[in-house]
């Protein structure tokens, strides 16, 4: 019944009214960044990261872990819930993940019926998110328990099979997602070396002893890349927005929903446990299954409610399922994951088996606090989903500039150098080039967290071999790993091959 | 996105090319080995090196391979505004220092605001010093934390 005490140690951990004000906050930002289509759960978890770091600053570093990863992770679910409002209202969806739900979403506000779209998705995210909460509490210590009896060989292995599916995944070339990881593994060795003390490719350069910051480089990449897209294609003309109507669901719609809510919960939590495979892809497979089981296809892109409630349920459940191996393995399985995990590291948590081990309170607190982050957002989507609409129509023209400042203004905070300014404009740069040309950024922060632990893993194997290579295949587990991990770069190459058509998942 | 960018691709494989070697070629400089264990900080580095050096070239043989797409082009890419607002936040970061997180934040939106739309000047006024002095005042007055509100020969802290 360990289970159980825990989550109850959780429970009251979130209940605390600063950790409730922080959920509150996180989700009520992470609805936002949902509705705004410029900025999507990635680059907001980004740039939230130094406005949590200051807001904690005051407690001490255990309490401000459990604090911060509250309301970055309140970002990251909330922005599920958000991104279905654009979708329906606008056709525009607000984040990757809410791109199916355009299909039908938008045809039921053309005829009137947004309100209970809206509603339908927020109903929906909040069974999908309670479910996936469940499985993450059930899942979560038989996991960890395995994964404490990994050895650095094992967890070497493990590690590239995660970035070996966020390539073979990410994208439309493998070749260059598998460039932008190696690229990111390669920013991650500037520095100095944090086995020997030997300072590698510094050349001098004081500012480069501590290595590049992680924060900065996803900063830039996210959120100064996704703004200067939006200045050069123009994209911040409004569109029409439809009207809301009446809010609650008929009788009848949540009668047609039940079944592909409780559908896209189950399928969406798998998939995004799986690493790779994020709450783009749970979207979109859920909306495909609908279809196919439907005693009445047709209506599927006409308006059908349970193209709605699939997919955003899948995309939350998701959202929930990605948060197993990133709490239970270490291994963040997508871009918004990573930077998670990039966020706890900074606060000297280490993700992992040993997290419920070493710091209990900041595992099960996040946990608890996510069941009452997703009651939060219930609330906030159905009454006041009218307020979030109006949200859309924030201008632009004040919106871009101030995400630059409060770039800015995060790094500054937390760097305290010019230096680190000019590297987040640069990479602003760097991340609208490689995302206009196809190349996928989730992969190369990946690499940035992952190098370190990777380097790490794999000296100290090699150290305990005497510098013999085989160890990774000589224990079976790792050997299992290394399998996998090349079976998921070679068999969509296999299939692309053999002219099928591969479904990648472009950011999550 | 729609169409490939093939120039982009070729300089970009020439580019990851130069990082591959580079970092090959510099990780020959760090001194070997540590402790008496034969894996040193250099195997890592050097060996991603050799990696990024093999997909360079994958990506510029599959870059060859592509036939020209035929080049539909999108509408005209807003260069100019970009680049007036990339200049200001370069400048906006360098002297970020200098001139102090109130009055650079204050001119960097004004001015950006104004590049983006013009016109509605008593709205961005607001705006722009509402955002810089207020989050000034919550991170210095009430969070507590450090941030060179203004130039140090103004004495106002």
């Amino acid at each position: 019944m360990s289970v159980l005490n825990f989550l109850a140690d959780g429970f009251s951990s979130a209940l605390q009214w600063h950790n409730l004000l922080f959920a509150f906050i996180g989700v009520l930002i992470g609805t936002a960044v949902g509705v705004l289509p410029g900025i999507g759960p990635m680059s907001g978890v980004a740039l939230l990261i130094p406005v949590t770091a200051t807001m904690t600053g005051g407690q001490d570093p255990a309490s401000a872990a459990t604090s911060a990863i509250i309301l970055l992770a309140g970002v990251y679910y909330g922005a599920m819930y958000g991104g279905s409002t654009t979708s329906i209202l606008l056709n525009t969806p607000g984040e990757s993940s809410s791109v199916v739900t355009t299909l039908d979403g938008y045809q039921m506000a053309r005829q009137g019926r947004a309100g209970a779209a809206l509603s339908i998705s927020a109903i929906g995210s909040f069974a999908a998110g309670i479910f996936s909460l469940l499985a993450l509490v059930l899942l979560a210590e038989p996991l960890s328990n395995l994964a404490i009896k990994f050895g650095p060989a094992e967890y070497f292995s493990l590690m590239l099979l995660g970035l070996a599916a966020v390539s073979g995944l990410a994208g439309k070339s493998m070749t260059k997602a598998l460039i932008m990881t190696v690229m990111g593994l390669l920013l991650a060795t500037i520095g100095m070396d944090n086995v020997s003390g030997v300072a590698r490719f510094t050349y001098d350069f004081p500012i480069l002893y501590g290595g590049l910051e992680f924060l900065t480089i996803a900063v830039g990449l996210f959120a100064l890349g996704e703004v200067f897209k939006t200045i050069i294609n123009r994209e911040y003309q409004a569109g029409e927005i439809a009207k809301v109507g009446r809010v609650l669901p008929t009788r009848q719609d949540l009668k047609a929903s039940a079944g592909p809510i409780a559908r896209g919960s189950v399928l969406g939590f798998f998939i995004g446990v799986l690493p790779g495979a994020g709450a783009t892809l749970a979207s979109f497979f859920s909306y495909i299954i609908e279809k196919k089981i439907s005693k009445n296809p047709a209506k599927f892109g006409k308006g059908a409610i349970e193209g709605v409630a699939a997919p955003e349920s899948a995309n939350n459940a998701a959202s929930g399922g990605a948060m197993v191996p990133l709490l239970t393995l270490g291994i963040p399985g997508s871009g918004t994951t990573a930077i998670l995990m990039g966020a706890l590291i900074m606060y000297n948590v280490q993700p992992g088996p040993l997290l419920f081990a070493d710091h209990p309170e900041v595992a099960w607190g996040l946990i608890a606090s996510m069941f009452i982050g997703n009651l939060m957002l219930l609330i906030l989507n159905m009454p006041l989903v009218k307020v979030f609409a109006k949200i859309i129509e924030t201008p632009p023209r004040y919106l871009l500039p101030i995400i630059i400042a409060i770039s800015v203004f995060g790094v500054y905070a937390v760097q305290y150098t010019t230096f680190d300014l000019l590297l987040l404009i640069g990479c602003g740069i760097a991340g609208y080039f490689l995302t206009k040309n196809d190349y996928p950024l989730a992969p190369l922060v990946l690499g940035l967290v992952l190098g370190p632990m990777i380097e790490n893993n794999m000296r100290r194997a090699l150290t305990g071999s005497n510098g013999d290579f085989s160890v990774f295949l000589a224990k079976p587990l790792s050997a299992a790993f290394l399998l996998v991990a090349v079976l998921w770069l070679v068999v969509p190459l296999l299939l692309k091959m053999r002219g099928k058509k591969v479904l990648v998942n472009e950011e999550a | 996105m729609r169409k490939v960018n093939k120039a982009y691709d070729r300089y970009a494989s020439a580019v990851f090319l130069l990082i591959g070697v580079s970092f090959v070629w510099e990780s020959r400089k760090i001194s070997e080995s540590s402790y008496g264990s034969n894996v040193g900080p250099d195997i890592f580095p050097m060996g991603l090196g050799i990696i990024m050096i093999l997909l360079s070239i994958r990506l510029f043989y599959e870059v060859m391979k592509t036939k020209t797409s035929a080049s539909e082009e999108k509408s005209n890419p807003d260069y100019k505004r970009f680049l007036l607002i990339l200049v200001a936040s370069l400048i906006y970061a360098y002297f970020l220092e200098d001139i102090g997180y109130v009055i650079g934040t204050f001119l960097f939106l004004l001015f950006s605001f104004q590049v983006i739309e013009r016109g509605k000047w008593l709205v961005s006024l607001i705006v722009s010093a509402v955002f810089s002095y207020g989050v000034y005042y919550l991170f210095v007055k009430i969070l507590e934390g450090s941030l060179p509100g203004f130039p140090s020969w103004m004495n106002l802290g």
